[in-house]
């Protein structure tokens, strides 16, 4: 069914590679050994969960969690070294917004590049062309290189390309951290106009205000694991818990 | 093969991705350039010119209208040179892209082929009125550069994926090809007709080099630019092969290894 996400058991693994070298041995034969015996970090590992169309789940965790690596599976970005991973529907990633854009080519330009980016022809992409420059309040800018935006006018049409490509799967990693006040208001409902649509929602932040506004369902990362799957008061709870972190006692915690 | 297939059609999915990323390259080449697009026609006849100077005036070998024969060979180890060595950086220079939107990698030097390819298809021009210029007009024959471009493109393909995936495992690569590129263009007939590899003296050598892949793809262009006639079954059987191999091959590469290459970058 459209929208739906599964993760049955899924590890990522990542190589890490040492670049310190003792003897003249290990120097020569140093120059192969990223091809193997590299020590191994598990970004992510044992994590399953399901996920129907139209819900919106968040996900929350310290930094190095590993959400971003999640994300990305989910994405088909990384390939889960372990478990399997099923994604069904249009997938709109907005991890880090405007990430396809070419910095030479104008505002224009780069709606189409990056709409042919996931997956989206000039045809569909002209038909959303107003709205995308009437959402991102850019006006006579769009036809201006990108590399002379202020990174809040990056950020405006990254999302706006992003919230317009009508995904069945939307996934926001940290993207809403960008822009004045009032645009990430405007941001937040577009996001609730796409979930009350129908779309299923993947929904990662530092935010926990957001992630309670938005999301039913929150998962909790901790080292790897996945350690909590449920409502978002208690997810919050136990994630604070977790990092012994007491929001009220800030922003002087070592005082009391 | 199940996996080749789903390879292909995700890349066909992409079709219009590699439309635009071949127009961004050729934006971005000729922003700020006065003469923008003209140094693509500038760049092989001034090539030319020197090659010509130098083989056909200083060193005499002897190759009547030498400026057409010598385009007739350059143009297309131009496409399959420049694609090779430009698509050995490709994944490394898009690999912000990569890590953050899952396409089909092989979009990356497929893109710079095409761009190459266009080059190649705006150099057709000049090379059409110097071969009318010098009394050897094109004719129907030229009909069969169409396959032959088909061919080269390929050839050029395979390359490109190959050292584009190889090199993000192995950064020596890029230094390699350039060396490999210098070796392989003195040992293709390009500057000298081919007979003078069939009248070499040491059997050895010259049963190594009738090996070149490149060099039937290279014949059957100058059989039809430089001497007017379509090439033999022989020369077009070898050059279709030879592309082939080499696509399949590259392709086949590329696909085992395109998810590693998000781990070595």
């Amino acid at each position: 069914m459209a929208g739906a996400i599964s993760f049955q058991n899924v590890g990522v693994c990542f190589r890490m590679h040492r670049e310190k070298v003792t003897t003249l041995k290990e120097a020569v034969l140093g120059r192969f050994r990223h091809l193997r015996d590299a020590e191994v970090f598990w970004a992510a590992r044992g994590v399953s969960f399901e996920c129907r169309p139209g819900d919106s789940i968040g996900m929350i965790g310290h930094n190095g969690s590993g959400k971003s690596t999640l994300l990305k599976t989910a994405a088909g970005v990384l390939k889960p070294t372990e478990g399997s991973v099923r994604i069904e529907g249009r997938i709109s990633p907005m991890i880090e917004l405007a990430a396809g854009f070419d910095p030479e080519l104008t505002g224009r330009d780069n709606v189409f590049l990056n709409g042919a980016l996931m997956g989206y022809s000039r045809r569909e992409m002209a038909s959303k062309l107003d709205r995308i420059v009437d959402f991102s309040e850019l006006g006579e800018f769009i036809d201006v290189p990108v590399k002379n935006y202020s990174s809040g006018m990056y950020a405006r049409l990254g999302f706006a390309i992003a919230a317009d490509v009508e995904p069945e799967i939307l996934i926001v990693d940290e993207v809403l951290a960008v822009g004045d006040e009032r645009f990430q208001a405007k941001c937040m409902d577009r996001i609730r106009d796409i979930r009350a649509g129908g779309t299923t929602i993947f929904f990662v932040s530092h935010a926990m205000e957001q992630v309670a506004a938005l999301c039913d369902r929150v998962l909790v990362m901790h080292h790897g694991k996945l350690v909590f799957d449920g409502p978002a008061e208690e997810a919050i709870r136990r994630y604070r818990e977790l990092q012994g972190f007491r929001p009220d006692a800030a922003p002087h915690p070592r005082s009391a | 093969m199940t996996a080749a297939v789903k390879g292909i059609a995700a890349l066909l999915r992409f079709r219009e991705l590699m439309f635009l990323l071949v127009a961004r390259d050729l934006k971005v080449r000729y922003k700020r350039s006065i003469l923008g697009m003209l140094w693509t026609l500038l760049n092989p006849l001034l090539q030319m010119l020197v090659y010509t100077l130098v083989f056909s005036r200083i060193m005499r070998i002897g190759v009547p209208q030498f400026p057409v024969f010598l385009l007739a060979g350059l143009l297309p180890w131009t496409l399959i040179s420049v694609s090779a060595t430009s698509s050995a950086l490709s994944l490394l220079n898009n690999q912000g892209l990569i890590r953050k939107i899952a396409v089909p990698q092989a979009v990356y030097p497929l893109s710079i082929v095409g761009s190459k390819l266009v080059d190649l298809a705006v150099s057709l021009v000049p090379l059409a009125v110097i071969a009318a210029a010098l009394g050897r007009p094109p004719g129907s024959a030229w009909l069969l550069l169409v396959p032959a471009v088909v061919v080269a493109t390929c050839f050029a393909a395979g390359l490109s994926l190959l050292f584009s995936s190889l090199t993000v495992f192995f950064r020596d690569v890029r230094h390699l090809i350039d060396i490999l590129f210098q070796i392989w263009f003195y040992v293709t007939p390009i500057i000298y007709p081919h007979e003078f590899l069939e009248k070499l003296g040491s059997p050895l050598l010259r049963s190594v080099l009738s090996l070149n892949p490149a060099t039937p793809i290279i014949r059957w262009f100058q059989m039809v630019v430089y001497e007017g006639r379509p090439p033999d079954l022989r020369t077009a059987a070898l050059a279709t092969i030879s592309a082939a191999a080499t696509l399949v091959l590259g392709f086949a590469v590329f696909q085992r290894l395109e998810d590693e290459h998000i781990h070595y970058f």
